[in-house]
């Protein structure tokens, strides 16, 4: 067993920490205080670098790494944005990953290049106003209408909603079926009766256009329906399962980013007469901060690992989620602890890093969704013995 | 198609050694090592120049086996062929013994259009190599380059020197030393970080360029360090009095005693 970073994944983590460093620190405070998108030459420059197309193949204009890397080079921008990394990560992982595992050669010779090369953003959207957790009781319907679909209804909290232009979108075929009856469509932004609604104005993940969709008789053509029609419920579930780890390691990056800054602080401030972190109180907080983000890391790379490998990943990803987000909140919590008033003002961007951690705990399924999946894999388990 | 050869040194991590105040001599073993960055900027013209209009760029560096871990950034920059040039009898070098054994692997490895070298690396900062490259190979050197643009085997090259401006004209084959100033390094691509990883670095020992084990190492290095000292630069404030009238001519006068305004 090699717990040690390969070449590939340091230079991955050297290269995207300079790119953050570098090209989106500047960003990283105007995003958030302005609620706006990052300017469209520094998403093209991502997708230069390949980071609209981490895990997609060579041929469709992708990095084609493995889900390590993946997780690394999303911790390495969300310690600079977490709007940005949530912009990639969603992008990534449940838009084109889901395309690529599940698309025809239609859909990728379509949409694979675009996606990957950032040329078009996409998003993914199960959630509506009246089905959240409970996904399978989604309302937007679709029907069939000669060669196509007519699809209806609304969609709510969709990240990269208002930047991007390609959505996996789930809605009902039969709405008795529950789960059995829903399908995954695959629709443009420009389809007549596809409609922004509004922006959310959010507590943070600022810089990220999260919006509402509306669905006015879109007629979605029937190749665009992802895999089979009444998959699309397994579909969502599986892009979520790489859609989590996404947003652990997202979770991962705010935190190391509160963290860092938190004991570059207590190294530097003194009262006293001696640093602040030279006290024990203060000391502690930055102990459990560091053990707290080592574990949540390892659990994100053992997820990864597994999916890398081939093997069942599902409840691996939601543990490291589950974990990943509360240690974040934590981190965040006591890092603006120990900066005291200097953390609650807008000047510094500990307070946007606690913003910012609080959503890793409710998207993609809160953490009380993981302990329900997590919890019926331990009865499933014990049930057998 | 160009043939570009760039010189890329690993070097500590001069932004996390601990570094001697008193001796002047740097923890090695306390750093981590990088691609010494003027290197990453020669690495960026030759690489700009493939872009533009296609060039084979070989990575060339001297040093220990783990010399090889520049190799594979410069490969993950975008080089195509990656050469360690590497044998104990090398160790203790000096920048002449260095320019000597670089000069020889070329030769072998030539012929190459453009060599591109960093202009100084940051451990020992003598900025010899390239003007000792030059000398042993008999190629015209260019440094302070703005900007420049090759094309049927011609190099035009804007520099800028000091507070003069050139433009000149040279044939190649050439040597360029460039420096921070001269460019901004990309980032890598991604994919090209993915490719890196199965790059085969060749290695050259000194069996393979010739020479003698008296003109390398130790053995080969005329250059006695006698002293190191740490530079420091201070800014003093100096207040001009008088109206403004006499104010811009107290800073015109200043700017033309040093040299940054002539007329």
């Amino acid at each position: 067993m090699d717990l040690s970073l390969n070449g590939t994944q340091l230079m991955v983590r050297k290269a995207v920490r300079a790119f953050a460093r570098e090209a989106l620190e500047e960003w990283a405070g105007a995003l958030d205080r302005e609620s706006r998108a990052l300017p469209p030459e520094v998403t093209a420059e991502m997708g230069r670098i390949n980071l609209w197309g981490i895990q997609a193949p060579a041929e469709y204009g992708g990095a084609a790494l493995d889900s390590i890397s993946y997780a690394i080079a999303i911790e390495e921008l969300s310690r600079v944005s977490a709007a940005v990394g949530l912009g990639v990560t969603v992008h990534n992982s449940v838009c084109l990953a889901p395309l690529l595992k599940f698309g025809s050669a239609g859909q990728l010779e379509r949409y694979a290049r675009d996606l990957a090369s950032g040329r078009k953003i996409g998003g993914f959207t199960v959630t509506e106003p009246q089905a959240g957790s409970d996904a399978a009781s989604i309302r937007t319907t679709a029907v069939p209408d000669g060669d196509r679909y007519l699809v209806n209804g609304q969609k709510t909290f969709v990240t990269n909603g208002g930047t991007g232009e390609v959505f996996l979108v789930a809605a009902t075929l039969d709405p008795r079926k529950k789960a059995g009856g829903i399908a995954v469509f695959i629709m443009e932004k420009s389809m007549p009766g596809f409609e922004v609604g509004k922006i959310e104005d959010m507590m943070g993940m600022r810089g990220n256009m999260v919006s509402e969709l509306y669905f006015n008789n879109v007629r979605v053509p029937k190749e665009n329906v992802l895999g089979r029609p009444g998959d699309g419920f397994k579909i969502s579930m599986q892009a979520l399962d790489m859609g989590r780890i996404g947003i652990a390691a997202q979770a991962l990056g705010i935190g190391m980013a509160a963290y860092e800054a938190a004991a570059r602080y207590a190294a530097g401030r003194r009262q006293f007469g001696r640093p602040i972190g030279s006290f024990q109180g203060v000391a502690f907080k930055l102990a459990e901060m560091k053990t707290g983000l080592d574990a949540a890391r390892f659990l994100i790379y053992r997820a990864a690992h597994l999916k890398d490998r081939g093997l069942p990943y599902s409840v691996e990803s939601a543990m490291c989620k589950r974990y990943a987000s509360s240690v974040a909140m934590d981190v965040c919590r006591e890092a603006l602890q120990v900066f005291g008033g200097y953390g609650y003002v807008k000047d510094l961007p500990v307070e946007r890093y606690f913003r910012d951690a609080k959503i890793t705990e409710i998207y993609e399924g809160t953490s009380e969704v993981m302990n329900i999946i997590i919890g019926n894999a331990i009865m499933k388990e014990f049930e057998r013995m | 198609m160009l043939s570009i050869l760039v010189c890329v040194k690993q070097v500590p991590d001069a932004g996390r050694a601990v570094f001697d105040a008193k001796t002047g001599v740097i923890d090695r073993a306390s750093a981590g090592n990088i691609v010494n960055p003027d290197d990453l900027h020669a690495l960026e013209t030759a690489l700009s120049i493939k872009d533009a209009g296609g060039a084979r760029v070989t990575a060339l560096s001297m040093g220990p086996p783990r010399a090889r871990e520049a190799l594979y950034e410069a490969a993950a920059y975008g080089a195509d062929r990656c050469v360690l040039l590497c044998d104990p009898r090398f160790a203790g070098s000096d920048s002449l013994a260095t320019s000597r054994a670089l000069a020889r692997a070329i030769r072998k490895l030539g012929p190459f259009d453009l060599i591109v070298t960093g202009r100084e690396a940051i451990d020992g900062n003598t900025g010899h190599v390239s003007y000792q490259l030059s000398e042993l190979l008999g190629l015209p050197l260019v440094t302070r380059i703005h900007r420049f643009h090759i094309e049927n085997g011609r190099a035009t090259i804007e520099r800028l020197y000091g507070h003069e401006y050139q433009k000149i004209r040279a044939a190649l084959p050439l040597i360029f030393a460039v420096g921070r100033d001269d460019n901004r390094v990309r980032f890598p691509r991604l994919a090209d970080i993915a490719l890196s990883s199965g790059t085969v670095v060749e290695e050259l020992s000194m069996d393979d360029i010739g020479g003698d084990a008296a003109e390398y190492g130790l053995a080969g290095s005329p250059t006695v360090v006698v002293d190191t000292r740490v530079f420091s630069h201070t800014r003093s404030r100096n207040p001009i009095e008088g109206d403004t009238a006499e104010k811009a001519e107290a800073i015109v006068q200043r700017l033309k005693k040093h040299g940054i305004l002539r007329y």
